[in-house]
């Protein structure tokens, strides 16, 4: 069964290690495609999300509290088909222990959710192996980040939150274009059906040398492995990081042989708090600390993140890329302005935007003011 | 003096004032003739809305319209300041405990447009500070909060995060990169325990599993020691247990208000001033005790009109079930001049209406109060709610009022509406109030008026 999340902050992982296949609902192909009967206000992505998982009724959706627009898109969603859909509490702020076991607390129900749609019991050795191949694959794609062309790495970022793997192979740094200019895309989800802002971007004259959008190089988590929170002597050998297919997991499989009984444990949230051992907390951990996200109280992260690379890779311009009523993203753009001194072009997203007319002719313009 | 109950504009206010003065009439250190406050603070509003003649109407208004005034005036007395935000009524029964410290919230600042007919220019300051008209009216705080014409700027500011309005957390999120610190703490999304989770009753019929109880009462805490630090006296439970008490007086009264203004045959009091009466529940207009004095002397006259069967609307007025508070207070004259009466209502903080569990320790009464609010929990429980009061005062039909550009607005109208269509076969309507509704007048009073008919003609039906 395919697991549909809305966030690339659910931790997939855990999805996984229940033996389902956990899909970002942004990477499907029929995901924002149609014209949506929008009423006034209401977030295309959103909507969007909220038809996806009424028109795919042999599915799990996770959507998440991160905005008021997913919380309510969930209600709407609950009052008909509330037996598939979760609605993941992920913790505005994360500087408190109250909001630590929070999240953990979210991700052992989300557990039991997943176990009451014919999941199995998770392994500690399930789990373990899951989140060292997914890091594996995030490490390799955030070395990527800053050689890789745009729209190649959008794509496979969006193949990895659609099934774990890379799907590209690592390309040799192009050359860039002469004169280009420098320039980052930040904001929300960036879906399939929008990428092609990102050729209008570099049709204009520009190179995105960073996708700080919520599905781009924003959405990796630095690599991880849960071994490192096990005792020593009861740590496994990482998983070959020759490739993150199903058949590569298979052949690491054979590689590291038969688990031994301590990793065959079921992970019970009940037996998993706070201890050396404890592979839960450590994933809970490792997500709450890492999420780079708007929607976080205070949001200094997202800050932080964005300075390092916007410094390190020369951008020139932002593009902030927000969705129509998404209030979150929107209230930044002076923000942006006035912390990094870079002209920031905000663009609307509406229901399947990324090539208008409009769209085109205001990045050649904001591409011109930046040579 | 003696006077049927109906309602003045602000000229014939005037007159009524100096009748009642001569009268005897005697007022609090803050009263006065309300045209005062058109010249004084520029609330031009005023001159456009109708009030009730009573002088528990003049003293309400009195008290809401001095409000930045007896802020600066405790700020120069000594006293800490403490702007809140969005929790609407939890965080000032905390602050409130402690002596010498005020709390109001800074989303209040959202009248301030309507009240000074968008003359303070508040709504133009914010957009030139990156917060546009696709933000609801909230967004007057931020430039209020800059340009300090209004209320002090507070020594100590608080917001909830987490499952509340994406609008006032982005413009808070804004005003802290501005350089003003914010203690955010969390507030999660209200649900229902699942069956191996430890349920825990909330107020207002609700329940939520006990462990979110157990993560607000830990934010409350780390709260507390914030308010702790800024008084420089500890917020221990015995205080606090002193501040929930003050609070549910002040709740029994507004309680015993609106159970008899919803339930009389006719309309006691005007939509207009019930609304204000309701509002001073989640920071007590920041001056608690007189709370207590203002909302008794509006019960007491409630309870005399209705003794006297004299009301402000006619028997025949539709009892209306009104959702969301209005940006322009001129809207709920409206309703009443298009043969509608207000029976019920739900202002975005129901949860500051019910009493405070007083046998509980006083954070873990404070967390599942905080719980309880109907915007931290599903469209659905909101709309039970709304239910419930419609069936309780006999709602003819309810009006959901758009607050516009606010973010939980786009989806929560309809949900609420097919949830009483359902229930109660109600006729609902949506309108979008903007904070001056001048422009609009004729949409919504035929909006109105068709809502009016279509619930008359059901009763012949």
């Amino acid at each position: 069964m395919k697991v549909f999340y809305s966030s690339p902050w659910v931790p997939v992982e855990w999805i996984e290690a229940h033996g389902f296949e956990p899909r970002g609902v942004w990477c499907a192909k029929d995901f924002g495609r149609s014209a949506l009967p929008l009423s006034a206000g209401v977030c295309a992505f959103s909507e969007a999300v909220l038809r996806f998982a009424e028109t795919h009724q042999d599915l799990a959706v996770v959507f998440t509290t991160t905005c008021d627009q997913m919380r309510r898109g969930f209600d709407a969603f609950a009052a008909a088909h509330g037996g598939r859909a979760f609605l993941f509490n992920l913790p505005a702020t994360w500087q408190s222990g109250a909001a630590r076991r929070m999240f953990q607390s979210e991700i052992e129900r989300l557990g039991r959710f997943l176990q009451a749609h014919g999941g199995r019991a998770p392994l500690v050795a399930d789990l373990a192996q899951v989140v060292e191949r997914r890091s594996q694959a995030r490490k390799h794609l955030l070395e990527l980040a800053p050689r890789c062309p745009a729209r190649p790495y959008a794509e496979a970022v969006a193949r990895f939150h659609w099934d774990g793997s890379i799907g590209v192979p690592a390309p040799p740094p192009p050359p860039p274009a002469p004169g280009s200019i420098p320039v980052a895309v930040v904001g929300g989800p960036l879906t399939a059906s929008q990428r092609g802002l990102l050729d209008l971007i570099e049709a204009a004259g520009a190179r995105v040398v960073l996708n700080a959008t919520e599905t781009g190089e924003r959405s990796l988590l630095p690599p991880f492995a849960l071994n490192d929170s096990l005792p020593e002597s009861e740590r496994r050998a990482p998983a070959r990081q020759e490739g993150t297919d199903s058949l590569a997991v298979q052949r690491a499989e054979r590689v590291l042989g038969a688990p031994d009984a301590r990793f065959m444990a079921p992970l019970h949230a009940s037996t998993s708090v706070a201890t050396a051992d404890d592979p839960l907390g450590f994933l809970a951990r490792n997500y709450l600390e890492n999420i780079v996200d708007v929607f976080q109280r205070p949001n200094t992260r997202l800050y932080s993140w964005l300075g390092e690379r916007l410094t390190a890779r020369g951008a020139r311009g932002i593009v902030l890329w927000v969705h129509t009523g998404c209030d979150l993203w929107r209230a930044e753009a002076q923000t942006l302005r006035e912390i990094f001194r870079l002209p920031v072009l905000l663009l609307e997203a509406d229901e399947a935007s990324g090539g208008s007319a409009r769209e085109a002719g205001r990045i050649q313009a904001f591409v011109e003011t930046l040579q | 003096m003696k006077a049927t109950p109906r309602k003045l504009s602000l000229g014939e206010w005037d007159e009524r004032y100096a009748q009642l003065r001569s009268a005897g009439l005697k007022e609090a250190a803050y009263g006065g003739p309300l045209c005062r406050h058109v010249v004084k603070e520029s609330d031009l509003r005023l001159q456009h809305l109708r009030f009730d003649n009573s002088p528990a109407a003049l003293r309400l208004w009195n008290f809401l319209l001095t409000e930045n005034e007896r802020l600066h005036q405790a700020r120069a007395g000594g006293e800490k300041i403490v702007g809140v935000m969005k929790d609407l009524g939890t965080v000032p029964v905390m602050a409130y405990a402690l002596s010498g410290v005020r709390a109001f919230y800074l989303d209040g600042a959202w009248w301030t447009p309507c009240l000074m007919e968008c003359s303070d220019r508040l709504l133009q300051q914010a957009e030139a500070l990156g917060i546009d008209a696709s933000f609801c009216p909230v967004r007057a705080m931020l430039s209020a909060f800059l340009n300090g014409e209004h209320f002090p700027r507070p020594d100590l500011l608080i917001c909830s995060a987490g499952a509340v309005c994406d609008d006032l957390s982005a413009i808070a999120q804004r005003l802290e990169k501005m350089g003003f610190p914010i203690v955010w703490w969390e507030m999660p999304r209200r649900r229902q325990p699942d069956s191996d989770e430890a349920p825990c009753a909330l107020p207002g019929n609700l329940v939520a599993p006990q462990i979110q109880v157990d993560c607000v009462r830990e934010e409350l805490q780390r709260v507390g020691q914030s308010l702790s630090a800024l008084a420089g006296r500890p917020l221990d439970e015995r205080t606090l247990a002193d501040g929930i008490r003050k609070a549910n007086e002040i709740r029994r009264r507004l309680h015993a208000l609106r159970v008899a203004a919803y339930s009389a045959p006719g309309a006691p009091l005007p939509a207009l001033e019930m609304l204000i009466a309701e509002m001073l529940a989640i920071h007590f207009c920041s001056d608690r005790e007189e709370t207590i004095a203002v909302l008794g002397e509006l019960l007491a006259e409630a309870e005399k009109r209705i003794r006297q069967k004299q009301f402000i609307t006619g028997a025949d007025a539709v009892r209306i079930f009104w959702v969301n508070p209005v940006a322009d207070l001129r809207a709920m004259n409206l309703l009443e001049d298009w043969g509608g009466r207000v029976c019920g209502s739900d202002y975005m903080f129901t949860h500051a209406l019910d009493l405070i569990p007083e046998d509980l320790p006083p954070l873990e009464a404070l967390a599942r109060i905080a719980l309880a609010d109907p915007m931290v929990g599903s469209t659905a429980e909101r709309a039970s709610r709304i239910v419930a009061e419609c069936r309780q005062f006999g709602a003819e039909a309810v009006v959901v009022s758009r607050i516009p550009g606010a973010s939980h607005c786009a989806r929560e109208g309809e949900i609420i509406r097919e949830i009483v269509q359902k229930s109660l076969g109600l006729p609902t309507i949506e309108l979008e109030i903007p904070p001056v509704c001048d422009a609009m007048l004729p949409t919504l009073g035929s909006r109105l008026q068709a809502l009016v008919e279509t619930a008359r003609a059901r009763r012949q039906s």
